[in-house]
């Protein structure tokens, strides 16, 4: 009986793999263009503000969109919102004073939300700024919405308590990184933060010491949302914000599932990007990205009007690019999340090393062995090419394998021994597999040291951590060189522990640039940064740029109008509609 | 088709039985020893031939990695990712399966699977082999002990045995791993794969001994009042005497089964540690990590998981079928 049962077992597999074999994988139809234009401007015309909202081409009204995720959003709360989930989910219960309106193809444009611009620079030092505050904006209970409620959600911010979120305007107030001491809430709940002024119900007024030419972006991000205070549950908000956008909270089963009904009291014709297409959009929280996908692809049922939030994971890539049938129902788009090769400039401190591992890197082997190009796409400069201004350039011209025989010309004929430090993880397993291999190959000796994956990021921080490379990853908050050049190359903010900087590159004329383009206006930043992005590169190459990380979405054949938003680089639901 | 051949065994037996030492070569009665009555019993046994000959072949190709790499010329850290396609996967037919690279690439990385396979036989193997024969020899001294000599250190020692059994064990391997490798390694020295491999074995040895010892513990005990053994403490046998000669001899079967069995076991624990980052790294080429990685290309590179996943099935297979062999010809009489 055996030998049969054997034989039949032994058959069976064979018989699957013959079949799966059977299909011969030339590489035809695998290449994706991922290129798009990227241009960030700063609305100067008021009309831009206004709403309502252009409509998308074919959107209908009515239905409900389901949004499939792994893991529930950390918190609701707009104050402590920082998630990616967060940040995505916020814009159709809350409003800001600014926000980006963007058409997914790479065109953002700040334009103001509650306020009606992005913002008057009052003494043109960016010391003072000032928003009007639009007419018509309603609460969920149909309370106009005034600068003191935003004033006021600013103001709660402040609590240690209501932690999570991005801290930099408080800390632009507090002109200090320890706001939460410089202005205590819980003892001040009926006044405001130090420069936070409503001088009348239409207007919010901030004064900062320092010159603070970021805020419009900065007043982007959910910590302006207005909140009147006898609405204030402080850490309950996180299960029932108080909507003043498109839709509000319906129910939370927390941790399970969010539904989000229509608000009535939003006015579209204040609004200049937000819609409100369908009925209901439910959040659905616990399906593993495997499983979120194969259910969209599928596209059963409810199922049809749904998004997996989870990118398509690396096992399903090929499944998914390869069916005709399922390109209209997937989205493809380059993120801001930029990652580099960092290299501890505390201790390779030999320009000409820094240099040919630049000219040693291969990128295209790289981003086949972290799943190919749906999965991350070639980056050259520090800025990821979603930044306001950026000029594509390579410092390093060494084609897309990498250039071993000049990598090796600079080097000279010595071998550094240089020690990678990667987290345990199978991504960056693989990603310091394929570099040892890459960088000897260009001359390197190179040592895979493991970091635990848990505290990798804490030890890699520290300034004096024993690591010569290591894989780094910067997704700014706002599409702005201020928020990346500055933050990742000051050598003047160098600390012991906590570093941003974690290449610890410290140059006196650099930190000097940085100061000067700080202090311009916004608006003149922009070709600023990228210049000082070349030169930085071309003077003193502190990192390897890698790659920038790629969105590769599905949704449902009903769900229409998602796009992946430039700014953040996850899916977009303010233009999402069910198709009827 | 039954797994033991009966006739020759009944023969064998009447032979040994009736014949003995006294009469040899009288009408074609021969002597034998138990262990040449054993030998046999396995050599007629088809099953047990075609088994174990695929397990010497599988230990012979472990431990000629080096020469086959030589002959392959292709080492498991070459990487062919010009032939991947624009995702990372293999191009051509069943993950890239060419004459050049016999069971095709691995997706992303594009190493060669079959000289990979080569080398993870080799460790996997060795880990299995020697963490099985270190838990084998520590859970039949400590069983053997406790079984025969009774009183206080039964006692203790099956203190210690639930002790070991209540700790847990992935908890204690991933607190254990990082802490020694710190211990024995700066924060920028190369950890070194035979490491890795030693960790993994000891790790296995603290923790697999407790069920062969509890075995032979109980098998000692259901012998120790039979007569033999009774007959020879009375004339006056050692210690020594007592445990190898006497009892040992009579609880092989049980042995050898629980050792055929761990060393599949440890082979799929070595998969599961390394995967979640204790023992072996990405760089040493190991069974485990291959299947673990494969499983995520179960829908996009079959291929990829087919290879690793045979290997390691027949593996698995030829152990278990010899050890049933080696049980049936060792102690013919015991019920399955």
């Amino acid at each position: 009986m055996r030998p049969r049962v054997a034989a039949a077992a032994g058959g069976a597999i064979a018989l699957v793999v013959a079949l799966g074999a059977c299909s011969e994988n030339t590489g035809e139809g695998t290449t994706v263009d991922t290129n798009r234009q990227q241009t960030g401007v700063i609305a100067t015309d008021p009309k831009d503000s206004k709403g309502p909202a252009a409509e998308v081409p074919g959107a209908q009204k009515g239905g409900t969109f389901t949004i499939i995720r792994e893991t529930p959003i950390s918190h609701l709360d707009p104050q402590r919102t920082y998630s990616f989930a967060g940040l995505m989910a916020s814009p159709l219960f809350s409003r800001y004073l600014t926000t980006w309106k963007d058409d997914g193809k790479g065109g953002l444009v700040l334009v103001g939300d509650l306020a009606e611009t992005p913002g008057t620079n009052v003494n043109n030092d960016c010391k003072v700024w000032e928003f009007k505050i639009k007419d018509g904006v309603k609460f969920e209970d149909g309370r106009p919405i005034t600068s003191k409620e935003i004033a006021y959600g600013i103001a709660r911010s402040f609590d240690p308590d209501l932690s999570g979120g991005p801290t930099y305007i408080q800390e632009w107030l507090a002109d200090s990184p320890q706001f939460d001491t410089k202005w205590d809430f819980k003892a001040n709940k009926t006044s405001l933060p130090p420069g936070l002024t409503t001088p009348d119900p239409k207007t919010l007024r901030f004064e900062f010491a320092k010159p603070r030419c970021d805020l419009p972006f900065a007043v982007s991000l959910p910590t302006t949302a207005p909140l009147p205070a006898d609405k204030d549950t402080g850490v309950n908000l996180d299960n029932q914000p108080f909507s003043s956008g498109p839709y509000k909270i319906a129910k939370n089963q927390v941790g399970v599932q969010l539904t989000l009904d229509r608000n009535p009291h939003w006015d579209p014709n204040t609004d200049p990007v937000r819609h409100q297409y369908p009925d209901q959009f439910v959040w659905s929280f616990g399906p593993t990205a495997d499983a979120a996908n194969n259910r969209v692809i599928a596209d059963n049922g409810a199922d049809q009007s749904a998004i997996a939030w989870n990118f398509v994971p690396a096992s399903l890539v090929a499944k998914v690019a390869n069916d005709p049938a399922l390109k209209q129902r997937t989205i493809l788009s380059p993120t801001p999340s930029a990652n580099q090769l960092v290299i501890n400039n505390q201790r390779v401190k030999d320009l000409k090393i820094r240099q040919a591992l630049n000219y040693a890197i291969d990128r295209e082997g790289l981003i086949k062995s972290v799943g190919g190009q749906t999965v991350a796409s070639p980056l050259t400069t520090l800025m990821p090419p979603s930044t306001i201004g950026f000029k594509a350039y390579d410092a390093y011209p060494a084609g897309a394998n990498g250039n071993v025989e000049k990598a090796k010309e600079l080097l000279g004929g010595q071998t550094p021994e240089l020690v990678l430090g990667v987290a345990d993880s199978t991504t960056e397993q693989q990603i310091g597999t394929q570099l040892k291999g890459n960088l000897e190959r260009a001359g390197f000796k190179i040592t895979v040291r493991n970091i635990p994956d848990d505290s990798k990021l804490d030890e890699v921080k520290k300034k004096d951590n024993p690591w010569d490379l290591y894989i780094g990853n910067w997704a700014a908050d706002w599409p702005s060189g201020a928020s990346i050049l500055p933050v990742l190359y000051d050598g003047r903010t160098i600390k012991p522990e906590g570093n941003s900087n974690s290449a610890f590159f410290n140059d006196p004329a650099i930190n000097a640039e940085f100061d000067r383009i700080l202090a311009l206006p916004p608006a003149e930043q922009g070709p600023e940064w990228a210049k000082l992005d070349e030169r930085i590169m071309k003077e003193h190459a502190p990192v390897v740029p890698l790659y920038v990380d790629v969105a590769y979405l599905v949704h449902g054949s009903k769900a229409g109008g998602v796009f992946v938003s430039s700014v953040f680089g996850y899916p977009s639901f303010v233009n999402a509609y069910v198709k009827q | 088709m039954s797994m033991s051949p009966v006739e020759g065994v009944a023969l064998a037996e009447i032979d040994s039985g009736g014949g003995g030492a006294d009469a040899p070569k009288e009408k074609g009665f021969v002597g034998r020893s138990p262990g040449q009555l054993a030998m046999l019993r396995l050599r007629r046994d088809r099953t047990a031939m075609v088994s174990g000959a695929m397990l010497v072949f599988f230990v012979l190709v472990g431990l000629a990695a080096p020469l086959i790499e030589a002959l392959y010329g292709i080492s498991p850290r070459d990487q062919f990712q010009a032939k991947l396609d624009g995702f990372g996967m293999p191009l051509g037919y069943a993950g890239g399966v060419s004459g050049d690279h016999f069971f095709g690439l691995e997706p992303n990385l594009g190493r060669d699977i079959f000289i990979r396979l080569v080398y993870g036989l080799r460790t996997s193997l060795l880990i299995a082999f020697a963490a099985a024969v270190i838990t084998a020899v520590i859970g039949i001294a400590l069983g053997a002990l406790a079984g025969y000599l009774g009183g206080w250190l039964d006692a203790v020692i099956n203190w210690i045995t639930d002790l070991t059994l209540a700790m847990p064990f992935l908890i204690i391997a991933l607190a254990l791993t990082p802490t020694l490798t710190l211990r024995f390694y700066g924060e920028r020295d190369a950890v070194s794969p035979a490491f890795g491999v030693g960790v993994l074995i000891a790790v296995f040895a603290i923790f697999g001994w407790t069920g062969t010892a509890r075995l032979v513990r109980g098998q000692v005990i259901a012998l120790r009042e039979r007569e033999f053994v009774e007959a020879a403490k009375a004339s006056g046998a050692g210690l020594a005497h007592m445990l190898f000669r006497q009892l040992l001899p009579n609880i092989w079967a049980p042995i050898l089964v629980s050792f055929s069995l761990a060393v599949p076991q440890f082979i799929t624990s070595e998969a599961a540690l390394s995967f979640i980052g204790v023992g072996l790294t990405e760089e040493t080429p190991s069974f485990g990590r291959m299947i673990y990685q494969s499983l995520d290309y179960l829908q996009t590179d079959p291929a990829f998981v087919f290879f690793p996943g045979i290997t390691i099935f027949a593996l698995v297979f030829a152990f278990n079928l010899f050890g049933d062999a080696l049980r049936d010809a060792l102690d013919p009489k015991s019920s399955r």
